[in-house]
């Protein structure tokens, strides 16, 4: 048995994790009941495993979990405000851009991102936003809309500036 | 996956890295550094013992130094793609051709270092790099040695760090003068592994005769390499269509391409000839030659 | 139409909320205490014999709670495809065998505590392969002296398998040859399709345990939960009473989970550990070890008279079924039922060989043999209307089916024997036609100078059909329930697989009861609860299924109009049902609740009704598809920037989910036309088992989507409903291809349309 703890934030809540050393980050996630991070390809090409990690979208089946100690995480688990739904689902359910529902959560989670980023794409940035998540049963045309509306409903405010990513800890 | 790893360092410096690496290399078994993670979980080693990982290193940067630009070896793709001083560094082209690479998430996950001591032949960033002269930092036992990147990469997979450890890449600053880049990248769809990579840079005179030129080519032999023979003809002649046609044919001649599912080796040697005439061509127009 | 209230509104998902917030809702959201992993080891042989296989290791090791051969459990010949019995497929499958017939084919079972575990336990199975011929080339597999891949002495119903002949299907309406000498103008061309995979993002998972009963429950990700219980019942030797099926949410299954892949080995695992055991497809074993559609070539020739009437044509497909012969006849026989009659040619003939090889299994995926059949027709049809110098739109026209007409050949061409002349009741296709030609700016386009610039433009058409539901065979049942509160559980066996299939039956049930949406609380696919289906495949679930709820709906009605006419004092008849209340001729009404109350505590009565529904008609969805191309003459980059869809659905119960269903389907066919292929080394081995090797569409990629749903109120469907969806995948290939003729004048008659085919054609064409 590993003596290796990652501490680590989901979803806003501390957690502590006791990890083998080669344990995958997806994997160590859906262990702790977060069942909505899902297991597509395990290559870091379908981007279902998609979640935040200091607010940028990662594909969590290409990190190691003790490569998150320290840092926050966002899930699909930690999207709604209990059960007040993000502009972006309520978008995702109002146009249809849920059909077998497996990418969404990593759609919702880099579209939310994106629009905490860029407030008002353009459907360009929309779909590179999207271009690391593969659906196989929407052709994306839904999921566009819906993040296009929900970004037009929303009341204008300034974007965060880009992220830059901390180099170290 | 990677049950048998017995330990997983993350050192916060250079020094310690070294030392680590070493002792888990002296314990036995085989293992890596690991920084994005992008290839390394990709290639699956289920026989892996022990890994090294990289990125609680200070070495996410992009910096000034003296003589050119500094790039520490974490330095993410995504952060290399947005970066302001890349961007405004020879036409863009290390920041456009990070921003080729993979999808958003593996941007934010890829680093610049792991993307070079991976080594496929295919590199995104690989032609611009060597279009600019770039050298690579390698720290080891000894110190640091800095291998200048066309001697860097050896064969598929297979570079020259020899268990050292890659902490920065070094871009020289361009000489001064009318001079222009471009970067191209042929996928079989907009997000894809390249079919063929190319840069090119040229250095012009007064007269529009062409002092220095630079062209690079990525997934048509088992190292991105410098098309040396079209760079000479291109020198000492006036940058125009027929010096860039026949740049592009000697490009395209020094290619030595394979046949795989992205493509056939005949196809790749044909884009060879097209996108260093695009490239060269997209050089001409941002320098203000027409041709 | 009459006002409706629930049928045609563009609601949201009944299970919407759940899968945006990513509850737990999938096969592998779920904590079994004691659970095992199972692993499969496939093949490294395309064909070998096991001569020795020795399980000593891996039983020892550590963590491994069962492995399994051959010789472990019982040998049943069966078929994995998941179809109504008795199924048309060959019995040639075994859960396990001493042959193995294809890289990745079942050699062994383990169950270990971990993945590590299984995994190692995987490789300390010590086998020796008696390595025999592969057999890869789907023309030469008939040859003589080839190895015969199935020379096993239990399997049936292969057609001649020491010809490694799975199958065919000859059958004529009228005569070609009769037909061809009225021609003025005969075009006989040849056209290859490839294997294209599912790539469903969700992988085949299946998890298995004993209840407390000793029950075996299969939860799975399945299109067909019914069919699932029948064969591992069948297969394990056990009664289907002692068998439950739940199908949880799916990740997607295009057809590819129309087939009972894992369900058997898993059970099998459960069986011998006693514990529960989960098998779940990695990327990789998907590609190899799950099941593609059908490769085909086909050979066509097409006789029109100079005023271009269609006379005569005859098709002709060899088609690899790879080592096993699921869906081998029926996916081979739609390529001939439902592409051939969608032109009234009186003479149409339909020659098909189905070849084993020893490559990856070929199965049921969306269009079912119909990709394949319109790639080559549509093209054919345009190759003639170019040559006869017709406008392409008026030459289709003119020779389509139309309202009224019968379709004879799909009676010659049922799944697998005599099937049902269908009768065309509805038909939109003009309709989709000029409204697509339309959006997509057909005359501005086509009449557009071609221009000599790097880039070249052009657009393109095809016209196809599907069914909705397999006539006379494919079968519903629906089951509802009142409660107190005034909503009703509503039961069916249909499995939505993403499709949305449990709202819109939802929807049908609120309509018809005159109630809301949230009334309905539907509950599907459970072996145990739910009555049967056949399952989501042939495109029947609204047709088919939904007609089971509304005819269970309509009784359910009756039985509350009952009630509530002693409540009301009136007669039954009198009363309407509407606004979740049921009205009386003078204006007085009950709400349902009052009703259901009335009938638990008054009359002791649960109110409740079920009916079965099946159709002895397919009643055809038709679509017109439209691409505009851009070419790249210096890369032979072929770009799409507008594909225009319009297709006749009979009627849109959910108008959002039917657009949906067209726009997935166009993404997976324009993969198929321009960068999808299942790639084999020269060992058989699958060579792009990854999606950075095998490219489907991302979101950069998808060109502006126009969807246009056309209705035409289908008197065999529910509310008018037809299907949609599989047809709109048919057409983008042909149109596509007929876009790129267009643009620069070549036609592309193999899929898929590759860069260095475009330049090659292109230098060729320069050099002429």
């Amino acid at each position: 048995m590993s003596d290796l703890i990652v501490h680590v934030t989901v979803n806003g809540e501390a957690r502590r994790w006791r990890v083998e050393p080669g344990d995958l980050l997806l994997d160590v996630l859906r262990r702790e009941g977060l069942w909505g991070v899902k297991r597509g390809c395990e290559t870091g090409e379908c981007g279902a495993c998609a979640v935040l990690l200091d607010g940028e979208p990662i594909n969590s089946c290409l990190m190691f979990a003790a490569q998150a100690d320290g840092r926050e995480l966002l899930t699909i688990e930690g999207v709604a405000d209990g059960e007040k739904l993000h502009p972006v689902q309520e978008a995702f359910l109002d146009h249809g851009a849920v059909q077998c529902g497996y990418c969404t959560p990593a759609m919702v989670l880099c579209a939310k991102e994106l629009l905490e980023r860029s407030p008002k794409p353009t459907e360009a940035e929309v779909r590179e936003a999207l271009s690391g998540v593969l659906c196989r049963c929407t052709g994306y045309k839904k999921p566009v809309e819906a993040i296009l509306a929900a970004a037009a409903a929303a009341p204008k405010t300034r974007g965060k500036t880009a992220r830059r990513r901390r180099a170290a800890r | 996956m990677f049950d048998r790893i017995r330990a997983f360092h993350r050192p916060t410096s250079v020094a310690q890295a070294l030392r680590l690496f070493e002792a888990e290399r002296r314990r036995g078994g085989r293992g890596r550094w690991v920084a994005g993670g992008t290839d390394l979980v990709v290639q699956r080693e289920r026989t892996l013992r022990w890994l090294v990982d990289l990125t609680c290193l200070p070495l996410g940067y992009v910096r000034r130094v003296r003589g050119g630009w500094a790039i520490g070896a974490t330095t993410h793709m995504a952060e290399i793609e947005h970066s302001k001083t890349l961007l405004a560094l020879a036409n863009g082209i290390l920041a456009e051709a990070a921003g080729t690479c993979g999808s958003r998430q593996i941007r934010n996950m890829a680093t610049i270092g792991g993307n070079l001591a991976n080594a496929s032949p295919a590199c995104d960033l690989a032609p611009p790099l060597l279009a600019l002269d770039a050298s690579v930092v390698i720290a080891g036992r000894g110190g640091r040695r800095t291998v200048p990147l066309d001697r860097f990469f050896r064969g598929v997979n297979r570079t020259a760090l020899n268990g050292g450890l890659l902490v920065e890449i070094r871009v020289p600053a361009p000489p001064k003068g009318k001079a222009a880049w471009s970067y191209q990248k042929l996928g079989r769809l907009q997000s894809d592994i390249a079919v063929v990579n190319a840069s090119a840079g040229v250095v012009l005179d007064e007269r529009g005769f062409c002092t220095r030129a630079r062209i690079a080519l990525g997934a048509v032999a088992p190292t991105p390499l410098r098309a040396r023979r079209a760079e000479a003809l291109l020198e000492g002649r006036r940058l125009d269509g027929a010096a860039i046609d026949a740049a592009a044919d000697q490009a395209a001649a020094e290619a030595k391409p394979v046949t795989d599912v992205r493509g056939t080796a005949e196809y790749r040697r044909a884009m060879c000839r097209v996108l260093v005439s695009r490239a060269l061509e997209e050089c001409a127009r941002r320098v203000g030659r027409s041709l | 139409m009459s006002e409706r209230n629930v049928v045609g509104r563009r609601v949201r998902k009944v299970d919407g909320v759940k899968l945006v917030t990513g509850k737990t809702a999938f096969t592998d959201d779920i904590e079994l205490p004691g659970l095992l992993i199972g692993k499969i080891l496939g093949s490294p042989h395309a064909h070998a014999r096991i001569r020795r296989i020795d399980t000593r290791r891996a039983k020892a090791l550590h963590g491994v709670h069962a492995v399994l051969t051959y010789k472990d459990v019982p040998r049943v010949p069966h078929t994995t495809a998941g179809q109504a019995w008795p199924e048309p497929s060959p019995y040639d499958t075994y859960m396990l065998d001493s042959k193995v017939r294809f890289v990745g084919d079942r050699v062994a079972a383990v169950a270990a505590e971990t993945r590590a575990i299984a995994e190692e336990a995987l490789r300390r199975i010590d086998v020796d392969y008696e390595i025999l011929p592969a057999v890869l080339d789907m023309e030469h597999a008939m040859d003589p002296g080839v190895a015969v891949i199935h020379d096993e002495p239990d399997s049936t119903h292969i057609l001649d398998p020491k010809r490694n002949l799975a199958g065919d299907i000859h059958k004529e309406l009228g005569s070609v040859a009769e037909g061809f000498k009225q021609a003025d103008l005969i075009l006989e061309r040849e056209y290859r399709t490839p294997r294209q995979q599912h790539a469903m993002i969700e992988p085949h998972i299946v998890i298995c345990w004993l209840d407390a009963d000793d029950r075996l429950i299969i939860r799975t990700s399945t299109q067909i939960p019914f069919h699932v219980r029948r064969q591992v019942a069948m297969i394990l030797q056990i009664p289907v009473s002692r068998i439950r099926v739940i199908k949880p949410r799916i990740g997607g299954g295009f057809g590819g989970k129309q087939e009972m892949v894992i369900e058997d080995i898993c059970a099998a695992l459960a069986l011998a550990t006693r514990r529960p055991v989960k098998i779940e497809y990695t990327r990789a074993e998907e590609f190899h070890m799950a099941r593609t559609r059908h490769p085909q070539r086909l050979r066509l020739k097409m006789g029109v008279t100079k005023d271009g009437t269609m006379v005569a044509h005859h098709m002709k497909v060899l088609a690899a079924t790879g080592a096993y012969g699921s869906h081998a006849t029926t996916v081979q026989g739609n390529t001939g039922s439902k592409v051939l009659p969608l032109y009234r040619a009186p003479n149409l003939k339909f020659d098909c060989d189905i070849v084993y090889l020893n490559a990856p299994q070929a199965g049921a995926f969306r269009g079912y043999g119909c990709p394949q059949g319109f790639f080559a027709q549509e093209s054919l049809v345009d190759e003639i209307a170019h040559e006869l110098k017709m406008d392409p739109i008026e030459f289709r026209l003119k020779n389509a089916i139309r309202q009224g007409d019968t379709d004879l050949l799909s009676a010659e061409l049922g799944e697998g024997k005599k099937g049902l002349p269908r009768i065309i009741r509805s038909c939109g296709l003009p309709e989709c036609l000029s409204k697509g030609a339309a959006a997509i700016g057909w005359k501005e386009k086509r009449d557009a100078p071609r221009g000599t610039g790097r880039l070249r433009r052009g657009v393109g058409v095809a016209c196809t059909m599907q069914g909705s539901g397999i006539a006379g065979v494919d079968f519903a049942g629906a089951f509802l329930k009142i409660n107190e509160d005034g909503s009703f559980n509503l039961h069916v066996g249909a499995t939505d697989l993403g499709t949305g299939s449990d709202t819109v039956l939802a929807q049908i049930a609120a309509e018809t009861l005159g109630v809301s949406l949230d009334k309905i609380l539907i509950y599907s696919s459970d072996t145990d609860f739910t009555p049967f289906d056949v399952g989501a495949y042939a495109s029947s679930t609204t047709i088919i299924s939904g007609g089971a709820v509304k005819k269970a709906a309509e009784k359910t009605r009756d039985q509350v109009c009952c009630f509530a006419a002693k409540m009301l004092e009136a007669a039954p008849e009198e009363l309407t049902c509407k606004d979740d209340r049921v009205f009386g001729p003078s204006g007085k009404s009950v709400t349902m609740s009052e009703v259901a109350m009335f009938a638990f505590y008054r009359e002791k009565t649960q109110l409740m009704e079920g009916a079965s529904h099946f159709n002895t008609d397919s009643p055809p969805p038709f679509c017109a598809t439209f691409a505009e191309v851009e070419v790249d003459t210096e890369t032979g980059q072929v770009r799409v920037p507008h594909l225009v869809t319009a297709v006749d659905l009979g009627v849109a119960i959910n108008p959002m989910q039917a657009e949906g269903q067209v726009e997935g389907a166009v993404a997976q066919g324009l993969g198929y036309t321009l960068a999808e292929e299942l790639v084999l080394d020269g060992q058989g081995r699958v060579a792009n088992a990854n999606f950075c090797d095998y490219k489907i569409f991302g979101a950069k990629d998808m060109p502006k989507l126009t969807t246009i749903l056309v209705e035409t109120e289908e008197p065999l469907g529910p509310y008018g409903a037809k299907s949609i969806a599989e047809v709109p995948i048919n057409g983008v290939a042909p149109a596509v291809a007929n876009a790129v003729f267009n643009a620069i004048g070549i036609r592309f008659r193999k899929l898929p349309i590759r860069p260095d085919a475009v330049l090659a054609a292109l230098h060729a064409q320069g050099a002429k």
